[in-house]
């Protein structure tokens, strides 16, 4: 009956406007100093210089670790997804850095540094048995 | 703050922390502690002329019940909540009140409950973060562990070492959760947390009350030698700076603890080598070097350096956490800014027993909390 595929919250992706519909992240650009912030800024204020007027931009759908770790217990309430999990900090050449789920990977295998890309996946499933997609990295394939 | 007059401290009260105790709850520990401050200060209840109260995991009027405990005088009661720097925020505000004339003795109490679900403040994070799995405090401190391990060449030894040094200190210390010593191997083997961290890389959450008394110079009773708050600074964060989500790749503010550090040397007229013992922020093994660093104690990367040193040590020639730390005190959030406090007051009375610092004349307390704040206090006692 249900069944649909429901993104976590809207306006943190969309599917690009080239041929191969490859998903790309939303950010925020400020064309005052430059800044660019992930997720979208709801607001049009950019937090660094408080420049009204932020531009939408697609961001680049690889990038690199900055930092990892493997969280071993479950958080409290709401997430639903499997445990141990890998958490990052992934930076892109946009310049922007923020935090992700891993998927994908082998634990042993995630270094600082290392290659990863963008995909969209299931977080969880909810009540009804929609699946709820986010947005996670994955180890680069190329 | 330029100015104001001198304020000093009255007095101070400490209740063990403990994890759970049947039938207690946070106005006990609270009001124990201020019963303590008050026969510490040598004052009558009816003294005070206005309360600051920091908790988180309390209930709206906790500082209102807590001091209900003991008597009911009518006077302006406020509850502060600034996560883990709740106890020095309310300090901080006492010391405005009393430094700005407006009283001339006031008290500040901090005190705490272990929330159930174990884990710090859920509600800090956005709800859809929350369903990502990005609401788990030690992972953030994970994630900056792993980068001080890439920049500094810190070790998972190095972090065991943090709170190997801090449960023997805490051994010294009666009123700290733990009372047992552990060893790197012990520490290395602890379960994982969120990888590098284990179990005893983090502070456990507890119960627990501190209270201390403020007050201008010329109310000052006890006959205990003269501690005066010399530096007493807030910070929140500064963009692009020590954020949860990872610093920003363009903007390079100074860190809000930075700024912190450098208002606290304005305003007290000392720098790091005026500095005889610190209390540096350890919620878990790795954020003592970071903090000790970002403090200006030593240079980037080399905190990691002068731990292998023993410089840290009771022993040594910059001692850290010579109460155990909040790896062996343990956090009952409202009050570990105050118990930081208090254990540089000890440390500055000649009071600290076997943790005594020879000499101790000027300590130092940093506390920080999720928003982010960072918090720093300075103490001097008078020749």
């Amino acid at each position: 009956m249900c069944k649909k595929e429901i993104p976590l919250r809207r306006g943190l992706w969309v599917s690009s406007s080239t041929g191969d519909k490859k998903p790309q992240l939303m950010g925020s650009k400020c064309p005052n100093c430059g800044e660019i912030y992930f997720p979208k800024r709801e607001k049009n204020i950019c937090i660094n210089c408080q420049y009204n007027g932020m531009e939408e931009v697609r961001l680049s759908r690889k990038g690199k670790i900055y930092s990892y770790t493997i969280v071993m217990q479950k958080p409290p309430g709401y997430y639903k997804g499997p445990v141990p999990y890998a958490l990052a900090w992934v930076e892109l050449p946009d310049g922007v850095r923020f935090e992700t789920l891993l998927t994908n990977c082998d634990f042993e295998n995630i270094k600082v540094g290392m290659d990863v890309e963008l995909v969209i996946e299931k977080l969880h499933d909810d009540e009804c048995g929609n699946q709820i997609l986010t947005y996670k990295f994955k180890p680069d394939s190329d | 703050m330029r100015g104001g007059r001198k304020v000093v401290i009255a007095g101070t009260g400490l209740t063990r922390f403990v994890k759970h105790e049947e039938g207690k709850d946070y106005w006990d520990y609270g009001s124990e502690a201020i019963l303590k401050a008050l026969e510490s200060s040598d004052m009558q209840w009816r003294e005070i002329q206005a309360a600051f109260c920091g908790s988180v995991y309390t209930d709206t009027g906790s500082g209102h019940r807590t001091l209900g405990e003991i008597g009911m005088q009518g006077i302006p009661i406020v509850n502060v909540e600034n996560a883990c720097s709740s106890g020095a925020s309310a300090f901080r505000l006492a010391y405005q009140s009393v430094a700005t004339e407006i009283y001339e003795i006031v008290l500040v109490c901090g005190f705490d409950r272990v929330p159930k679900q174990g884990f710090l403040p859920s509600n800090f994070w956005p709800e859809w973060e929350r369903y990502m799995g990005f609401n788990v405090q030690p992972a953030n401190y994970a994630l900056k562990a792993v980068r001080y391990m890439e920049e500094a060449g810190a070790t998972e030894k190095d972090f065991a070492r943090v709170t190997v040094k801090n449960r023997r200190n805490g051994v010294l210390n009666p009123f700290a959760l733990f009372q047992k010593e552990v060893s790197i191997e012990e520490v290395l083997n602890s379960r994982l947390v969120a990888a590098p961290l284990r179990l005893l890389n983090c502070c456990p959450l507890a119960q627990g009350g501190a209270a201390v008394i403020l007050c201008s110079k010329n109310k000052l009773k006890s006959k205990n030698k003269v501690i005066t708050v010399v530096a007493s600074v807030l910070t929140s964060g500064t963009y692009g700076a020590y954020t949860i989500s990872g610093d920003s790749v363009k903007i390079h503010n100074p860190n809000l603890v930075e700024v912190a550090t450098q208002q606290a040397w304005e305003m007290s007229g000392d720098g790091p080598e005026d500095i005889d013992v610190v209390q540096a922020y350890d919620t878990t093994s790795p954020s003592e070097l970071f903090t000790l660093e970002l403090l200006g104690f030593c240079k980037k990367g080399e905190a990691v350096h002068m731990l292998r040193e023993g410089v840290f040590d009771l022993g040594g020639k910059l001692p850290v956490n010579t109460d155990g730390g909040l790896l062996s005190r343990g956090h009952p959030l409202g009050a570990t800014g105050l118990a930081q406090i208090i254990e540089i007051v000890s440390q500055l009375q000649q009071d600290a027993g076997k943790r005594q610092v020879a000499g101790a004349r000027v300590g130092l307390a940093h506390s920080m909390g999720a928003g982010p704040n960072s918090s720093i206090t300075i103490l001097r006692r008078e020749r």
